[in-house]
């Protein structure tokens, strides 16, 4: 078991998946400040793959996966 | 060099010729050397559920559950939609070999990166 990843939010998205998910990522870290971190908890089968695809294509950066909690460090800008 | 393309496979025993069709364009796909994506999304998500292809075999082509898994074998990969397979009632039921759930970020990630796309 890995030790406790320091957060500056958290966020339930349930069974929350696909294209709703992500969106909905993107405008929490939006209204986050810079290199803060979200710790995600979601429960779709498809987040354990979704979660850093995304992570590569936007740029932040996933700290942790176990699924169903991800950690994600926001990017500078 | 080889090239990116997706297949996107939207029916299954609803219309066994386009989803045949599709996974006969996957294999010759692949088969070229392509890296090569299924996408199986709305009633399509039925295939990658593991015997459901067993009971489709369209006239003039191989069965689905040969072509299926010569593409898997030659190195095809498998996206099922998860929104599709949930809705369905199908996200606990065991999957063929090579079939990953995925949301649309991973499928993006694929499209974005140069990949041409196919629809049946």
């Amino acid at each position: 078991m890995n030790e406790p990843l320091p957060v500056d939010d958290a966020w339930d998205a349930g069974s929350m998946g696909c294209g709703e998910l992500v969106f909905r990522l993107a405008m929490r870290l939006r209204a986050m400040r810079p290199r803060s971190v979200l710790k995600l908890t979601a429960s779709d089968l498809g987040a354990p793959h979704d979660i850093p695809a995304w992570c590569r294509m936007t740029g932040h950066s996933l700290l942790r996966a176990e699924h169903p909690h991800y950690y994600i460090e926001r990017k500078d800008t | 060099m080889p090239g990116k393309l997706c297949v996107s496979i939207t029916h299954a025993k609803n219309d066994p010729d386009k989803a045949t069709v599709g996974f006969v364009v996957a294999n010759a796909s692949v088969a070229s050397a392509q890296e090569t994506l299924v996408f199986l999304s709305t009633e399509a998500v039925r295939i990658a559920v593991k015997g459901y292809a067993e009971e489709i075999h369209e006239e003039g082509f191989a069965p689905l559950k040969e072509l299926v898994s010569n593409f898997v074998t030659a190195g095809g990969r498998i996206y099922v939609c998860s929104p599709c397979i949930k809705k369905r009632g199908l996200g606990d039921e065991p999957l063929i070999e090579g079939a990953t759930i995925v949301g649309g970020a991973k499928l993006v990630e694929f499209l974005a990166a140069g990949a041409a796309c196919i629809s049946y």
